[in-house]
């Protein structure tokens, strides 16, 4: 113990005239400071769900928009992670009954994240009701969350504008390129646009620029970069 | 390596001026000046330049398909600037590949140890994201003034936790149990709630002891109200008599533990000598001893159940993936190699905070009073960090990561 104390302090003059003491304070405070913004840093997870999603706007039969009909497909390992433990019949199969429960589950714990589904009606947004007809399905080893997003208030569309993301980008939604929304039943002339995610998602094996995220403010909703946003206009 | 610690700041502001003038220079030299603060400076780059290092490998093998994977097109001009975007990019894409190289390894087992490096490359870059586990390990390092090694050691322990807890709620709920996702997810949450509130309590303790300390450090910069420190000292239950200080008296059963066996500053070298001078030896006035002391290892417990009990959901999903392949073992496997990657992520980011922490204290064993004073409000800061953060988790403002939809 002793011998390396001394064989310390007769070093200790060797670094006196390396930094002066305000620049060693100002390290001090950097140092500190990074320290404390790790401590303080906000969480922000990579996807660990991906979802395909097919969506539908439905009209009625007067025209007026009364909701989207959703079809989102998980990746997998969700979906391995998901039927564990649910029993079933057949190997490798699972009936919609036997997914029932599931399927309530999910309709249930969507409604905390506003089932990641914002629209827009003519300039104002449209409140969304609890989903209707929503079932589970398996096939080729994924699940397919099937559901209706009734809206609270229907109208005529002049404009109407959908997002789907999620905010912490836990869950990265993607269309898929071919068909991503179809329009059920609207009047004539309505002509739908649908805008993909401007970094793109990983779940597409297509790098982020850079730029993309250099362009993120700090407290920049950072799933809204993800949004995947349907336009759509009626005469 | 040869790290002093830097717990041992002299205490001046507890002696007066003139007793301390010789100690106060010593302690200038060897903490501030000394190669003895540098070696943490050295780690500290040593540590940062081997992540670098580490992460510009794992890139590199992977992006030249060595695991059967197909090319990634990285440009490692990549690497600069947004690296917060380009981490997560990172982990999602890594995060991606699991699906493929667990039914690789199950058509052909050689395939599992290109899993297990892309498990290890995964967690090296998932514990450079999100999570609570660094932020306590990183504050609480920052506030105590830990060694380096301590430091190492919490990180590597929190994380080998972290992956033992995702195999065992598996093994337990989905093998043996037969339990649905929904019940791991619980399981999960109930594990969490525990930790996030271990992190409170760790914080609050430790600001406990911070404000006391910063209190008396506060005091002593005004020597005309020294004897109100006392008496503060004294109504906050940590009654310490001038006798005490003078004599030395419990030096007997107040062995500090350093792991890494290097020196002690004592910086009144002067143990046996007489009278007040003794007093300037040690900072525990204000600080309790089992922080530092033989009570340590049980707080360093705590620390680590706090940062590691709770199970990262990824581990959980990719372990419940690789049972329905029929390839648990792998899986489990592969979960251990996350963990140590995520260690040495952790482990970088502690050695970060003990050199920061080092810097702090030797400048403010060069600054008198007045710098005792900024660090015990650093420490105090660091100290309200670790609560912030661990009720922010237990309030929902702050996820630490889903498990969605289950």
């Amino acid at each position: 113990m002793q011998p390396a104390t001394n064989a310390n302090r007769g070093g200790g003059t060797g670094g006196r005239a390396r930094l002066s003491i305000s620049h060693k304070w100002l390290l001090a405070a950097l140092a500190s400071a990074c320290v404390l913004a790790t401590a303080a840093e906000d969480a922000r997870a990579h996807p660990h769900v991906w979802v395909r999603m097919k969506s539908e706007l439905v009209f009625a039969a007067d025209g007026a928009v009364t909701g989207i009909r959703h079809a989102w497909t998980f990746d997998d390992m969700y979906s391995a992670f998901a039927v564990q433990g649910l029993s079933h019949k057949k190997e490798g199969e699972f009936s919609r009954a036997e997914l029932a429960s599931l399927a309530e589950v999910n309709v249930t714990s969507l409604k905390e994240y506003g089932y990641f589904t914002r629209a827009r009606l003519n300039g104002k947004n449209l409140p969304i009701s609890d989903p209707v007809d929503y079932w589970l399905g398996y096939g080729d080893s994924v699940l397919t969350l099937h559901f209706t997003l009734p809206f609270k208030a229907s109208a005529a569309v002049k404009h109407l504008s959908f997002e789907i993301y999620d905010p912490t980008w836990f869950v990265d939604f993607s269309f898929p390129d071919t068909e991503p929304v179809a329009l059920s039943g609207a009047p004539q002339g309505c002509r739908l646009d649908v805008q993909r995610p401007t970094g793109l998602t990983a779940a597409q094996g297509q790098q982020l620029s850079e730029a993309f995220f250099n362009s993120l403010a700090a407290t920049s909703n950072f799933g809204a970069k993800f949004a995947n946003k349907v336009l759509v206009q009626c005469p | 390596m040869s790290v002093t610690p830097l717990s041992t700041t002299c205490s001046r502001p507890m002696c007066s001026r003139p007793m301390c003038e010789p100690a106060g220079r010593e302690m200038d030299a060897a903490l501030a000046e000394g190669p003895s603060s540098l070696p943490y400076v050295r780690v500290a780059a040593v540590g940062g330049i081997a992540i670098l290092l580490v992460l510009a490998l794992a890139d590199a093998v992977l992006a030249q398909g060595a695991f059967g994977l197909g090319p990634h097109a990285t440009a490692p001009a990549e690497a600069t600037g947004g690296i917060a975007g380009w981490l997560l990019q990172k982990q999602a894409s890594y995060y991606r590949e699991f699906t493929g190289m667990i039914r690789a390894a199950k058509r052909d087992g050689s395939a599992a140890y290109g899993l297990l490096g892309l498990s290890f490359a995964y967690g090296i870059f998932h514990a450079a994201g999100p999570g609570h586990g660094k932020a306590v390990i990183t504050s609480y390092l920052f506030a105590n003034g830990e060694s380096w090694r301590r430091g190492v050691i919490l990180s590597f322990a929190s994380a080998l936790l972290q992956s033992s807890v995702a195999i065992a709620i598996v093994v337990i709920a989905a093998v043996l149990l037969g339990s649905t996702a929904r019940v791991m997810g619980n399981a999960v949450r109930v594990i969490e709630i525990a930790s996030y509130m271990m992190v409170v309590a760790i914080g609050l303790r430790l600001a406990w002891v911070k404000t006391r300390a910063f209190l008396a450090a506060r005091q002593a910069w005004r020597p005309n109200t020294a004897v109100a420190a006392f008496a503060l000292a004294g109504a906050a239950g940590h009654v310490h008599t001038i006798g005490e200080f003078d004599s030395h008296a419990r030096h007997g059963n107040h062995d500090h533990h350093h792991a890494d066996g290097s020196a002690h500053e004592h910086a009144c070298a002067g143990h046996g000598l007489p009278g007040g001078q003794a007093s300037c030896g040690h900072s525990h006035g204000p600080e309790p001893d089992d922080l530092i002391g033989p009570g340590g290892w049980r707080r360093g417990l705590t620390a680590i159940l706090a940062a590691g009990l709770r199970p990262c959901s990824g581990a959980i999903i990719i372990l419940v993936f690789s049972l329905a392949q029929g390839l648990l073992w792998t899986g489990m496997a592969a979960t251990f190699a996350m963990g140590i990657g995520t260690a040495i992520t952790v482990a970088a980011l502690a050695t970060f905070a003990v050199g920061a922490r080092s810097l702090a204290g030797g400048l403010a064993g060069s600054r008198q009073v007045g710098g005792l004073l900024a660090l015990r409000g650093v420490e105090l800061m660091a100290a309200l960090a670790i609560v912030l953060v661990g009720l922010l988790l237990l309030t929902g403002y702050m996820a630490s990561e889903r498990m969605f939809l289950v």
